[in-house]
């Protein structure tokens, strides 16, 4: 596999993120008062809290710790594939690059290279702050199921951003998988409070979002220490999530860049 | 090196608002921006699309430069048909807009042509000597300065400079002098001709609507008005065509087909 294009996007990012350095910094800093946040939300009702959290360990701070950490790759999903494309086009500089052997699958997945690079630095900085300063328990940790769900949530999320990008494409704004996605995950998917609260119906239709096995999985990996075997029902989900929706993000991409070839408004924005 | 036949392409509108509230059902409109357009460029030569503001110029090179697909008509360049190799004629091309915003603005002229030479999957060692013999040929100053600080004449040379990295036979150039003041703009044209198409052999396709600028460079011109190529040929043949005086200026050619 070919890494010099990946690597020279990421290089690129890096060069111009940098170059903007006060934003470069401050994105780092309010990691500090999301902690803050949650850290004295659950401490006002925590105790309260703790009888639906139970099969987590019980502590609020923890639960929606990781909830916030790993919604972040579901945004950075969703939006970082159709910031790839719009960032090009406004720049002018996304016919350059289809000029050359660059196909635009290589320009959409390299080009989010380095907003998942920066979500994983801001959830290792979520956990060692809260390990170093919240009492962020992370003794327990299975690393292997952890890294399993880490790898098939950026799949299974990736998949909903490609298609959210295929949107992006044709209609240049206001793509609907984004809307829908974003906000209903952040409702159902159990960011800040456990699924099991919601009414059986409701609970029902979070089964439906790949966040629900993602989530899920994690916390029990982290704070419960459960293995692989033990969560194989929520790696199972986002397998399959990802073997349904990986291909058919891939046919909807190529879809619409032929349609925005032909309508000739592939580099319009 | 470029051959097009009967190519047409015609674009939908969207729909207003009114028109999507009151005729919900009503067809989209459309303008056929190339209607049947024919015209051949050989090796080594500098042809020059000459036509009026929403000719059907641009429309054109995005077709050739593979960025818009056509409705109908075949296009063959250097050897490859654009519809079966898209990627092979691709690798023989190379584009420079007269667009400012073409470039990194936050990167170097130098951080730049590395990008893109690594899109064209060059070498380390390749990327730094065509940066290096570029740097010679074009003349830039300073290749580590931010591209945002460079003028608009420079900024154009490391946009050629960009189209350069990959080698191409075929150059394509819509309206490149576009944003130059008179001196950088007949400076760029010198060396488009005497270096680009002498020098290095390479075959030059441009959009201009300045006469002057496609009778000092060009070795044939297309005269391109409302889609339909009007006339094409070197500049003596098509004044014999239409049956006006050698000595005529080109400007009153132009105006004469155009109307």
């Amino acid at each position: 596999m070919n890494l010099k294009k990946p690597f020279a996007f990421l290089k690129r990012d890096f060069l111009i993120n940098s170059s903007y350095k006060t934003s470069f910094l401050f994105q780092f800093g309010s990691i500090v008062f999301a902690i803050l946040t949650f850290f004295f939300i659950s401490r006002l009702f925590g105790e309260k809290a703790s009888g639906y959290l139970t099969d987590y360990g019980g502590e609020y701070f923890p639960f929606v710790l990781i909830g916030i950490a790993f919604y972040g790759y579901l945004t950075t999903a969703m939006t970082g594939f159709t910031q790839a494309i719009q960032e090009e086009q406004a720049l002018g500089t996304l016919e350059a690059i289809l000029l050359s052997p660059t196909k635009i699958s290589t320009v959409l997945i390299s080009g989010t290279l380095w907003s998942f690079l920066i979500t994983s630095f801001n959830i290792f900085l979520y956990f060692l702050l809260g390990a170093l300063f919240f009492n962020f328990p992370i003794g327990k940790m299975n690393i292997p199921a952890a890294i399993i769900i880490l790898i098939l949530t950026i799949v299974s999320f990736s998949s909903l951003g490609i298609i959210s990008a295929s949107f992006i494409l044709i209609l240049k704004r206001g793509d609907p998988i984004n809307w829908l996605f974003s906000g209903i995950s952040r409702f159902l998917g159990g960011v800040y409070f456990p699924i099991s609260i919601l009414p059986v119906w409701v609970q029902k239709v979070s089964l439906l979002l790949p966040i629900t096995y993602s989530l899920h999985g994690m916390r029990m990996a982290i704070l419960m220490g459960s293995s692989i075997g033990d969560i194989w029902q929520d790696i199972f989900a986002l397998i399959l999530f990802s073997v349904i929706f990986l291909p058919f993000s891939i046919l909807c991409f190529k879809f619409a860049v032929r349609k925005a070839k032909k309508a000739g408004s592939l580099i319009y924005y | 090196m470029i051959k097009i036949n009967c190519v047409t392409k015609r674009f939908f509108l969207r729909k207003t608002l009114s028109e999507l509230i009151c005729h919900p059902l009503r067809k989209k409109r459309s303008v056929l921006a190339l209607d049947s357009v024919s015209l051949k460029v050989e090796k080594g030569k500098i042809c020059a699309l000459l036509g009026p503001n929403g000719a059907g110029k641009t429309t054109l090179i995005k077709i050739l430069s593979t960025l818009i697909l056509p409705d109908s008509g075949q296009i063959n360049i250097c050897g490859y048909d654009l519809k079966t190799h898209p990627e092979q004629a691709r690798s023989k091309i190379g584009l420079v807009t007269g667009e400012e915003r073409s470039l990194y603005w936050r990167l170097s002229g130098r951080q730049n042509l590395e990008f893109f030479g690594a899109m064209y999957n060059l070498s380390r060692r390749k990327i730094r000597e065509r940066v290096s013999s570029l740097n010679d040929i074009l003349e830039i100053d300073d290749l580590d300065k931010p591209f945002e600080n460079y003028s608009t004449g420079m900024k154009q040379r490391v946009a050629l400079a960009r189209c350069l990295m990959s080698e191409p036979e075929l150059i394509f150039m819509d309206e490149p002098t576009k944003s130059l003041d008179p001196g950088s703009a007949h400076k760029f044209r010198i060396f488009i001709k005497e270096t680009l198409v002498n020098k290095l052999g390479k075959t030059v396709f441009f959009t201009t609507h300045q006469t002057e600028e496609a009778g000092e460079l060009a070795d044939q011109i297309a005269i391109i008005a409302k889609g339909k190529i009007k006339a094409s040929g070197r500049i003596n043949e098509i004044k014999q065509k239409f049956g006006l005086a050698q000595e005529i200026p080109l400007k009153e050619l132009y105006l004469k087909i155009v109307a």
